[in-house]
């Protein structure tokens, strides 16, 4: 599998693949709470539109809510190939954890 | 198309205290992909109304803003095309203008002339000023710059003088904290020796913290160690040019003669300055230290003559107040409590260093305002057209109305045609302007380009005043014209009622303004010619000076002695009648003063210029004796115990001239052995000064001029006689001369230049007035043609038709004039009060002004008048 994934599109891929179905705002929530770190919608539409284009995610249009002015969501849904490209990413990362030497870190 | 059928929503979210910021929120609307504009702007409020809860509004809103900024990425953006701007109705407009403007083209002539004329004549003085207003300006220091100088506060009056003390730069740096910098400039001349040859140039004397108070980038050259050591010289890079032919010429060697030091010096040059602009006050081209020159040990703590300036750089702007009030006790300490009373120091901001020696920024910003009055003419003019031109499009205009255009979009049109006419004007404008600058500049002495703005400046200017000119002129007629009744417009019923006041009131405007520059050029004039042909009470026909001093010689003795046998070679040429050498000549008067009182008196002692002069002086001037004798012949010697004095001198000393007075100097004791009629050595501006003239024979170093009565038939050859003669003594100096009526000419320099931009463009706001009016002479007379043939038909003369139409121009030019009056008296008598001999404003100026502009109205009105008026009305009554 040949995949140029940046490490925001990855986190974002993953917390499409923790929650089923989202949308942009529900991402940033997700995103500050677990990392601790904020993020601007902006940055997250731009990573949505890039992992769309690239099939791993899909997405429809929701419904209106009040606080949106009226405005309907767009609610993101990772596909099989997005599955399957974090997946492969996270294998990967597991094999080569295994070869560091923690020695050298951990008595430091 | 997904719609937005949730209203409903709207209104929970309004219950909220606050909302995103509406302008963000339109922002990204109007520009939003509609396919993305719900997920973006969605998401961005719904997490504006989530940050509103955590962390409150003010954080909350900025976030929106900004979050709104980062969205507008050219991915979220609509098209160009789906942009709701309407350009097809502006296409149509455009069309619609480019149409109308062939149609009617001696019309459209007149505006895009008149207003490119207007928009050419506002960018050259606006060259002009903005060249004189930002005099200086590259100073990144300017403003806590301050040039020190003295005050002699004598009993009539307090007298500036700007030459200081070489210690005063060190005691300042160490007696005060607020001074940071101080540099020491004296300014003088040169000789650069280059095969044997001597080349005179411009020398600055200075101290290397110069360049850390004045901006003079370096080209080639150490930054931090500017002038390297005593032997070094820092050279502009037109010397470089000049002497190598390359500009990095540091390390290479430059001899020096300094006259003023009467020696020769080696330098090598250490740094190579930067080209710096035109506009400075500055402009070295030959900088060595202070220090270097070989008398400097001498003058180091000399504190008895001053003959440089002392620019000081302050920690801010504000630290001068306390810095003056602190000198008193300086002045104490160095000359005792006596001179406290008589002398102050002064700070002069070097902001204003332009207006007290150069000329005048307020003449920059009169000129500025000529402009914009020019400019104002100009779109006057298109008002004027536009709105008398709507009886024609009437038609138009109701047709549009019908089919349901509404006010703001015929508004629209009409500011669009209005911006088209002066985006074109404009352009033309500068193209003409482009080409009047080398003519400019030739004919004023002066030096503008656009070469001072960077092309995106000289777009972003044109474009601004394009759309400033749009809205002026267009304006008007865009809400005139589009409050018709869509019926009226369509019958045509709407006549030349409803803004005939308004316009007129904009022709008086027009004519005011054209009155108002053509009266002030004329008094100009008449001031001007007044000081050129007043008797400057010297006689400056047929004689010339030659530049003549000893100093200019690399041994002074021997100098003396070659100049006394120039001077008698010169004398016995029978062309000329007489010779006389003096130190000063008038127009290049003295500016040494000496402290004098009458004897017997104790007071204060009156501080007064002085001269030196041979006893052939006055007869060469032709400088007429008042009382008493002339000096005794040059043979008799130096008569160092007589002078003579101005009858100017002679008042501020109350003497009687009949009586025998005795003027000291110190414990000196002169006679006045006589008394001359006051002549003017100096502009007209300014009021004769008192002066005490010495006499010093030939023999004597102080000598700089010898001045001739000459016959001036054949002259080129007599001077290239003369020249030749000047070639063999071997001064270092090259053959200079002046004819003394050319230099009182010079003296009227600024004010000649001044008034040749004034007549220039006062003849630019009357033509472009007048061709307005020739624009609307041909609507007044359109509109009143039926009247004209009807009254023709019943009967009526010619010449009374003619008085008909000439009726309300002549009220129009009658009131302009009138209005005019005051704003001439106001700012002529202001302009007059800068000259000490002045013209007074007399009735016939206005007269000749009224007389001249009701020609030019009347020449303007008069043929198509009579055209009208001696037409066959058959032709005009048969139309409907």
């Amino acid at each position: 599998m040949n995949l140029q994934l940046g490490i925001l599109e990855e986190m974002i891929l993953i917390i499409l693949l923790m929650k089923d179905e989202t949308y942009g705002v529900d991402i940033a929530k997700e995103y500050e709470s677990q990392l601790n770190q904020t993020i601007s919608l902006p940055a997250i539409h731009v990573v949505l539109k890039r992992l769309e284009k690239k099939d791993l995610v899909t997405s429809k249009m929701g419904e209106p809510t009040a606080e949106r002015g009226g405005r309907r969501k767009r609610i993101y849904q990772a596909t099989n190939k997005g599955y399957e490209a974090a997946k492969y990413l996270q294998q990967k990362r597991s094999e080569m954890w295994k070869v560091i030497p923690t020695m050298n870190f951990v008595f430091q | 198309m997904e719609g937005n059928p949730d209203n409903e929503f709207c209104f929970s979210v309004n219950s909220h205290q606050h909302h995103p910021p509406a302008w963000a929120d339109r922002l990204l609307n109007y520009f939003c992909r509609q396919d993305y504009s719900d997920e973006i702007l969605g998401d961005l409020h719904e997490a504006f109304y989530w940050r509103l809860k955590e962390k409150g509004p003010t954080k909350a809103k900025a976030r929106f803003t900004w979050e709104v900024i980062k969205s507008l990425r050219p991915k979220n953006l609509k098209s160009f095309y789906h942009l709701s701007l309407n350009t097809m109705i502006f296409r149509n407009y455009l069309k619609i203008a480019f149409r109308t403007l062939l149609k009617r083209r001696s019309t459209s002539f007149i505006n895009i002339f008149g207003l490119s004329m207007g928009a050419a004549a506002f960018v050259l003085i606006f060259l002009y000023s903005y060249q004189i207003i930002s005099f200086d300006d590259h100073h990144l220091n300017k403003e806590k710059t301050f040039l020190a100088y003295k005050e002699r506060i004598t009993p009539d009056g307090v007298q500036p003088t700007y030459d200081t003390w070489v210690p005063m730069k060190d005691r300042f740096l160490s007696d005060y904290s607020q001074v940071k910098a101080a540099a020491r400039i004296y300014e003088t001349d040169s000789r650069v020796i280059k095969n044997n040859q001597f080349i005179e140039e411009d020398m600055m004397y200075t101290d290397e913290s110069f360049f850390d108070i004045f901006s003079f980038p370096i080209l080639h050259g150490n930054e931090n160690r500017i002038f390297g050591d005593m032997q070094s010289v820092v050279i502009s890079s037109e010397m470089a040019i000049k002497y190598f032919q390359r500009d990095n010429v540091v390390g290479e060697e430059m001899e020096i003669f300094l006259p003023d030091e009467d020696t020769t010096m080696r330098y090598q040059v250490s740094a190579v300055l930067n080209k710096y602009p035109e506009n400075t006050s500055y402009q070295p081209s030959l900088i060595i230290q202070l220090e270097s020159i070989p008398v400097y040990p001498e003058i180091v703590n000399n504190w008895n003559s001053s003959f440089l300036e002392t620019y000081v750089l302050l920690d801010e702007k504000e630290s001068a107040v306390g810095l003056e009030a602190a000198f008193p006790d300086l002045i104490e300490t160095l000359w005792g409590a006596d001179v406290r009373n008589n002398t102050n120091f002064k700070l002069l901001p070097f902001d204003e260093y332009y207006d007290t020696f150069l000329g005048s920024k307020d003449d920059a910003y009169t000129l500025l305002f000529i402009g914009f009055g020019i400019l104002l003419i100009a779109a006057i003019n298109f008002m004027n057209l536009s709105t008398a031109q709507a009886s024609q499009r009437m038609k138009e205009i109701g047709l549009r109305k019908v089919l349901g255009a509404i006010r703001s979009q015929l508004r629209t049109q009409f500011i669009t045609e209005a911006f088209v006419t002066s985006l074109m004007a404009i352009v033309l404008g500068l193209g003409m302007v482009y080409f009047i600058i080398p003519y400019f500049n030739d004919f004023f002495g002066v030096s503008i380009s656009f070469g001072m703005f960077s092309p995106v400046q000289i777009i972003g200017f044109s474009i601004i005043l394009a759309i400033a000119l749009g809205i002026l002129s267009g304006s008007y007629p865009a809400i005139y014209l589009s409050s018709m009744k869509s019926i009226d417009a369509l019958q045509q019923r709407m006549g030349f009622g409803g803004s005939v006041n308004f316009r007129n009131v904009l022709v008086v405007l027009q004519f005011s303004i054209a009155l108002f520059l053509i009266t002030s050029a004329i008094l100009i004039r008449n001031q001007i010619s007044f000081m050129t042909s007043k008797n400057m009470g010297f006689d400056s026909e047929s004689t010339i000076t030659f530049v003549a001093s000893a100093g200019d010689f690399t041994d002074r003795d021997q100098g003396i002695v070659r100049l006394n046998t120039f001077k008698e070679e010169l004398k016995n040429k029978s062309y000329m009648s007489e010779v006389a050498m003096s130190r000063t000549i008038p127009t290049q008067w003295t500016r040494s003063f000496t402290f004098v009182r009458p004897d017997g008196w104790n007071g204060d002692p009156l501080r007064m210029r002085y001269t030196y002069v041979d006893a052939n002086f006055f007869n060469t001037y032709g400088i007429k004796l008042k009382h008493g004798a002339h000096f005794l012949p040059d043979s008799e010697g130096n008569q160092r115990e007589s002078v003579i004095l101005n009858e100017a001198a002679m008042k501020a000393f109350e003497f009687d001239p009949n009586e025998q007075n005795v003027i000291k100097i110190g414990d000196r004791r002169i006679n006045v052995v006589g008394i001359v009629e006051d002549f003017n050595f100096e502009s007209l501006q300014i009021e004769i000064a008192p002066t005490l003239i010495f006499h010093r024979t030939g023999d004597h170093p102080v000598h700089r001029f010898i001045s001739c009565k000459m016959n001036m038939t054949n002259l080129p050859s007599r001077l290239e006689e003369i020249e030749d003669k000047w070639n063999e003594l071997g001064s270092t100096n090259d053959f200079t001369y002046y004819f003394m009526n050319e230099q009182v000419e010079s003296l009227y320099e600024a004010e000649k230049r001044y008034l040749g931009l004034v007549t220039m463009f006062s003849a630019l706001a009357i033509i472009v007035a007048c061709l307005g009016l020739y624009g609307l002479t041909l609507f007044i007379i359109e509109k009143r043609r039926k009247e004209i043939s009807i009254r023709k038909v019943l009967g009526a003369e010619i010449s009374g038709l003619l008085r008909l139409i000439f009726r309300d121009f002549t009220k129009w030019v009658v009131i302009s004039f009138v209005l005019s009056v005051p704003f001439v008296l106001f700012f002529m008598t202001d302009w007059l009060e800068g000259y000490h001999y002045r013209i007074p404003i007399s009735w016939i100026t206005f007269a000749i002004t009224l007389a001249l502009v009701f020609l030019l109205v009347l020449m303007t009105v008069g043929y198509q008048s009579l055209r009208a008026a001696s037409s066959n009305p058959v032709n005009h009554l048969k139309d409907e």
